[in-house]
């Protein structure tokens, strides 16, 4: 059976491109382009993997992921964006997207990240990548679960990797170790990023305005 | 925000000027007191009148409090009666300190009180202006011969008492009376000008807004719809969009100063647009720009430009990394590779060039490749005493 794939953008243009882009491959079971449609339209087709943009009025993504993950906890969201600060991205994937790519990714790398996204995997383009080395960069750990505030050495190596421009295949060979091994890595970043000290996060989203 | 130490008149809930309500609010007790206390202190000497109206003086308008309570013409002539039989008690009651000075406290707070008026036009416009209503300029007479009158009268009744002094007293009052005519308009023009300057900071704030997007991204989408290339369309928008990003998300040099990864970024865009190939620029911590790391720059530069022409590779990435110790920039192509061991003399002249460049800055260059598994050229630099 085809992947489900639902789509929100309130870009109808780029909205329509991407549907045509994945049809082929995909079955696109609807589209919303507003906050409110897409919660609604989202409980009732149920797809596996949601495109979502970041960037919305009333609320962005964040507010459908949110109200999504609410009710159905299983639904897997990927955030695309073209205007995109640090900050809104971090807090996407910390409301709970598995990934981000920025619009100007091609149709094969997109169809790729669904496809990855679906498999339960995290999917990290290289500008995530380097927001998150940025976000956790200096953290001091906290002291209730200092492991969940820091990056390890080998989780720092692999964003590294993929921020140079790697793909996953590529940054298991430079380091030796398996795909399986640079997703486990890439997927545990991702929990990291949404468990990790809301203190320590808020204070580098606000240095970061600032800067 | 917070302004506990501001004196602000009242203009909602205030019994005369607002002046007792701003007090308390400034003070956070409740009005009552405030106005309990000007009253008893007027008992003295008139003590509370007079620091009523200093208060009055150096105190502002609420601009926040918008809600103006106007006094209309009828609900006016009431309160006039009522207080002229207050007045008429009083005096049948055999509490009546003297004919003059009542009147002339009475011609005098009446006249302020026609002058003084917030919902009418300064003194001067209701004079001058002929677009004026006829019952403003009416009501500002009636308040200007009022208060002239009262206080002639004042300098009258007293002047005989203290012969020497009525010239002084006369120069004294006059401009005691120019001041409480005179100086809230004055005082209300200055604020008039300050909403004006706010203004028109906002009107240039748009202008050079649509300045900006005008030469920027209304030009580049005039130049995509003239475009039949879509290498080159995608590169013009590529541009255009990481021109955009830094101007709306603070990638600008902040107080002048330069960032290491602005003049990345400008390099990059600069090779995106002689070589038609898109670099992607990811960035991860920043330092502030000096002459030691233009080499570095530079080297980068080298790096993407060879990239993108040689390598045959669809796109080119640039990484930079900043933390306590050292400075990295690392730039990577998935194209066709080289092998470093056997590599043509016009490729170690591109070579040398980099590393030369970098090695005089005190940088350490690697270059790395292999045949058909894309290049990856490493700058690292150690930061101390910064």
């Amino acid at each position: 059976m085809n992947t489900k794939v639902f789509l929100v953008d309130d870009h109808r243009l780029f909205l329509a491109g991407v549907k045509s882009e994945l049809a082929a491959e995909f079955s696109i079971v609807g589209t919303a382009y507003d906050v409110d449609a897409a919660i609604e339209g989202i409980r009732n087709f149920k797809p596996d993997v949601v495109l979502i943009d970041v960037h919305m009025p009333d609320g962005g993504g964040v507010a459908v992921v949110e109200g999504v993950t609410e009710t159905n906890p299983d639904i897997k969201f990927l955030a695309l964006s073209v205007s995109d600060s640090a900050e809104d991205v971090i807090a996407m994937i910390r409301a709970g997207a598995r990934g981000y790519v920025t619009k100007t990714i091609g149709p094969e790398e997109l169809a790729d990240a669904i496809r990855r996204i679906h498999a339960g995997d995290a999917v990290f383009s290289p500008r995530l990548a380097g927001f998150v080395l940025d976000a956790f960069a200096g953290a001091i750990p906290s002291t209730e679960d200092p492991e969940m505030d820091q990056l390890t050495v080998r989780e720092k190596d692999v964003l590294r990797l993929i921020a140079r421009g790697f793909a996953y295949k590529q940054v298991a060979r430079k380091l030796n170790i398996s795909i399986k091994t640079v997703e486990t890595h890439v997927s545990s970043v991702l929990r990291k990023l949404q468990l990790s000290n809301r203190h320590e996060l808020a204070r580098w989203a606000s240095k970061r305005r600032i800067v | 925000m917070e302004r506990s130490f501001d004196l602000y008149r009242r203009r909602s809930d205030r019994i005369a000027a607002g002046v007792a309500g701003g007090v308390a609010d400034m003070l956070r007790v409740h009005d009552t007191f405030i106005r309990a206390a000007f009253v008893s202190l007027s008992m003295i000497w008139g003590l509370g009148f007079f620091l009523y109206i200093i208060f009055w003086l150096v105190s502002f308008d609420d601009v926040e409090d918008r809600e103006v309570e106007m006094v209309d013409g009828q609900q006016g002539i009431g309160l006039g009666m009522a207080f002229l039989g207050f007045l008429l008690m009083l005096r049948v009651f055999g509490w009546w300190p003297d004919d003059a000075l009542v009147w002339i406290v009475t011609a005098i707070s009446f006249g302020v009180a026609a002058l003084t008026d917030r919902s009418l036009p300064s003194p001067l416009t209701s004079l001058l202006d002929p677009g004026v209503e006829q019952p403003g300029r009416v009501r500002v007479l009636i308040g200007v011969s009022l208060l002239v009158g009262g206080l002639a009268f004042m300098a009258s009744t007293i002047g005989p008492v203290a012969e020497l002094g009525a010239v002084l007293l006369a120069v004294a009052l006059t401009g005691l009376g120019l001041l409480v005519a005179f100086g809230p308009w004055v005082r209300r023009l200055a604020q008039d000008l300050g909403h004006e300057r706010r203004e028109r900071i906002r009107q240039e704030e748009r202008a050079e807004m649509a300045a900006h997007l005008h030469d920027s991204v209304l030009q580049t989408l005039a130049l995509i719809q003239r475009s039949d290339d879509p290498v080159r369309m995608g590169l013009l928008a590529r541009h255009q969009e990481g021109e955009l990003r830094d101007w709306l998300y603070g990638n600008m040099p902040l107080d002048g100063v330069d960032l290491v990864s602005t003049a990345l970024r400008g390099i990059a865009s600069k090779v995106e647009q002689d070589h038609q190939v898109p670099v992607d620029v990811v960035t991860v911590g920043d330092i502030s720009l000096d002459e030691s790391l233009r080499p570095l720059l530079g080297a980068a530069n080298e790096a993407m430009v060879n990239a993108a022409k040689h390598s045959g590779a669809d796109r080119v990435s640039a990484y930079m990394e900043v933390d306590e110790e050292s400075l990295q920039i690392f730039v990577t192509d998935q194209g066709k590779g080289f092998d470093p061991a056997n590599v043509g003399s016009d490729r170690k002249g591109i070579e040398n060039s980099i590393i030369a460049r970098a090695g005089k800055a005190g940088a350490n260059v690697t270059v790395e490749s292999e045949p058909g598994e894309g290049t990856e050229v490493m700058i690292r630099m150690k930061l101390e005493g910064r």
